[in-house]
């Protein structure tokens, strides 16, 4: 280090808590303040919007309705993302096994029409038989890619993003073709009244999907920290070749990783077809399987992390959609700011190696105090 | 009309000159994202840089009506942007496929939003300055070939000269030798005075220019107009394009040939009364993509330091 320099290097990161809240504050304060000079062109004062937004996506009844919606399959992609990413398995192909999940729940509706091959199906028993072949569905679809990577050391980085235009052209054919309903629309028809979720926030389109969703986050926080799978699942990503001395099977991991993640992301898809759509058609949940990743590393990979991240950014994205309406300022400074959050914290890691010193910084050495990223230690 | 029209001339010319057109942006973007994965960074923002090169493209030859502008405009931004995933790959040394997803949702939204910040919420899709048409004397004038490879966009000749070029730097001095070689064995690569950082630096500008390069080609050679969609997974073709061409840009330019030709293919049999759905042979290409990298047909020769960070200390 030159004399000069008011920055020290360090030998190692600092990994303390401290460090780590005042860095994740530092990135969210940096990315808010970024976002900012992109209301100005719209002459709206920039607090102004952000407190606008969070009422409108919090403050209101409505809004929050509108939160719990946009929430949902952010929290089911967000868990798969723990899940396979936890294991070591960098899973991208969360857009595609929406579609799968969205496309099997709206084949299970369909077919219990009372005119459909199975007929109408005590409540229960549907939800039941939807959410298995949903899960499974997407499972397989995963699974797929788990199996090329586990078993035949495939990349599933590449396979996983081209596995997605394979189900957008899978579902862009069965709404185009074998589902689609009369009309000028390529979609299938609606889904019998008896399949859609509840509605559980009267004045609200809140659904029960939301419960299934932090039901989900429950089990998988349960499953990845209380149970002997969840271990083993976590040091086959941690550290492959350790575990393998360990006696884990690191290509049967990844396998169950993609299985899970998959199912998860499946969720997604069903949640929006039975709660929100009501059909299958094309352009579905696009880009909620990427937000969804993005909402999991903000929350750190942990479930709860997940949930809280994911609330926030539907709820910002709600308020935008209203600001955008009523102020003409684009909703997608939203999607600027929640990926600039991520990113400024992914980069402040640089930070960790650097402490400051303060006596180089104002040119004097009568004080040798030294202070440190955190201030604290 | 029947299967005998499907093989006449006319059929085949228009099939292949669609190929061809249909080929050329993802090539253009591919090509560069050699460089970088070569040098051991796997690059997905391209998909961002190829959306920023779009709108920087339009936005200048829409506003200043002069489209050369627009595509040097469109390299800068590139450069810039990439500088700053190279930064983020190499000297942070954060995960960079979770960077490049990330950077790819901060392109959709800057550039949807600057688009309305420039012409309004409500613009309704206007068209820039393009580049026009080149017929190349004599060459054009060829029967099947002319039609089918010597009269498009000036940006196809460009990008298939790069081609020659990439495969010319790469395989041919000292520059590509020691790119290859960090992507291979960095820590080798550094103890022979190869500044590893550098290398690394320079293989992720060059993708990023090529990237941009390819949005300026889609929107000043093909379409004209910008929209938020534009670029629908085409970053994501040029990777699967990488690797199905096995990280050499005369095999990548076959791979985008195949690409283009099933994408063209499903175009022109919408006009015969056919039975194959449109999307079986649109997935096709990425069927063959996802086959060769499957691991099932021997392991992909990727470059064995591909994804991991270096740390010189």
């Amino acid at each position: 280090m030159s004399k000069a320099s008011f920055l020290e290097r360090r030998q190692a990161p600092k990994e303390s808590i401290s460090v780590t809240i005042f860095i994740t504050a530092l990135a969210i304060i940096l990315a808010l303040l970024f976002g900012s000079l992109l209301f100005l062109p719209f002459g709206v004062d920039p607090f102004n919007a952000y407190s606008t937004m969070v009422e409108l996506g919090f403050g209101t009844l409505r809004g929050i309705g509108y939160t719990l919606i946009k929430a949902t399959p952010l929290i089911f992609v967000g868990l798969g993302t723990i899940f396979a990413w936890r294991s070591g398995f960098f899973y991208l192909g969360f857009e595609g096994t929406i579609l799968i999940g969205a496309a099997a729940a709206v084949w299970i509706a369909l077919l219990t029409d009372p005119e459909g091959a199975i007929g109408p199906l005590p409540r229960l028993l549907f939800l039941l038989l939807v959410f298995l072949v949903s899960f499974v569905a997407g499972g397989i679809w995963a699974g797929i890619v788990g199996v090329m990577r586990g078993k035949f050391g495939g990349n599933e980085v590449i396979l996983s993003l081209m596995m997605n235009f394979v189900a957008l052209f899978l579902v862009n054919y069965l709404v185009s073709g074998p589902l689609r309903a009369p009309g000028d629309l390529p979609q299938t028809p609606r889904i019998p009244q008896a399949t859609i979720l509840d509605f559980i926030i009267p004045g609200t389109r809140a659904h029960s999907g939301i419960l299934l969703a932090l039901f989900a986050a429950i089990v998988v926080w349960f499953v990845l920290r209380k149970t002997t799978i969840g271990y083993k699942q976590i040091v086959a990503g941690l550290s492959p070749r350790a575990a393998w001395y360990g006696g884990i099977n690191v290509g049967n991991r990844v396998i169950l990783a993609a299985f899970i993640g998959g199912g998860l992301g499946a969720m997604a898809g069903m949640v929006e077809v039975l709660g929100v759509h009501f059909r299958l058609l094309d352009g579905l949940g696009e880009g909620t399987g990427f937000v969804g990743i993005v909402a999991a590393l903000l929350g750190k990979l942990h479930s709860i992390g997940v949930v809280i991240a994911s609330i926030l950014y539907a709820g910002m994205e709600v308020g935008a959609d209203v600001m955008q309406r009523r102020s003409g300022v684009p909703s997608s400074v939203i999607f600027v700011i929640q990926s600039l959050i991520v990113l400024f914290i992914l980069a402040s890691d640089i930070l960790r190696y650097y402490r400051i010193n303060l006596s180089k910084l104002f040119g004097n050495d009568r004080g040798k105090k030294t202070l440190e990223v955190d201030s604290s230690t | 009309m029947g299967l005998e029209q499907l093989f006449t001339s006319a059929f085949l010319i228009t099939w292949l000159a669609a190929s061809v057109r249909l080929a050329g942006p993802v090539l253009l973007a591919a090509l560069g994202e050699i460089f970088d994965e070569l040098g051991g960074i796997l690059n997905i923002g391209i998909e961002g840089t190829i959306l920023f090169g779009a709108l920087t493209s339009f936005l200048i030859s829409f506003l200043i009506g002069n489209a050369w502008l627009g595509i040097l405009g469109a390299i800068i931004v590139g450069i810039i942007s990439n500088l700053f995933l190279a930064w983020m790959y190499i000297t942070v040394r954060a995960n960079q496929v979770v960077v490049g997803i990330i950077f790819n949702l901060l392109a959709l939204g800057l550039t949807s939003y600057t688009f309305r910040a420039v012409l309004g919420t409500q613009a309704r899709p206007q068209k820039a300055t393009m580049i026009e048409t080149l017929d190349i004397p004599i060459l054009s004038d060829l029967p099947f070939f002319g039609p089918v490879f010597f009269s498009h966009s000036i940006f196809l000749y460009i990008t298939i000269a790069l081609v020659f070029v990439s495969g010319f730097v790469l395989y041919r001095t000292k520059f590509g030798l020691k790119l290859r070689a960090v992507g291979e064995h960095p820590r080798a690569a550094d103890t022979a005075g190869i500044n590893v950082m550098k290398m690394r630096y320079i293989g992720v500008m060059i993708s990023g220019a090529a990237a941009s390069l390819a949005g300026a080609y889609l929107v000043l050679g093909q379409l004209g107009i910008f929209r938020d969609n534009i670029v629908s997974g085409r970053g994501f073709i040029a990777l699967a394009i990488v690797i199905f061409g096995r990280w050499n840009p005369y095999k990548a330019a076959l791979a985008a040939l195949v690409f283009g030709a099933a994408d063209a293919l499903q175009l022109s049999l919408q006009i015969f009364a056919f039975k194959i759905p449109p999307q079986v042979l649109l997935s096709l290409p990425y069927f063959l993509t996802i086959l060769a990298m499957s691991g099932l047909m021997g392991k992909a020769v990727q470059p064995a330091a591909l994804l991991k960070p270096y740390n010189k200390n």
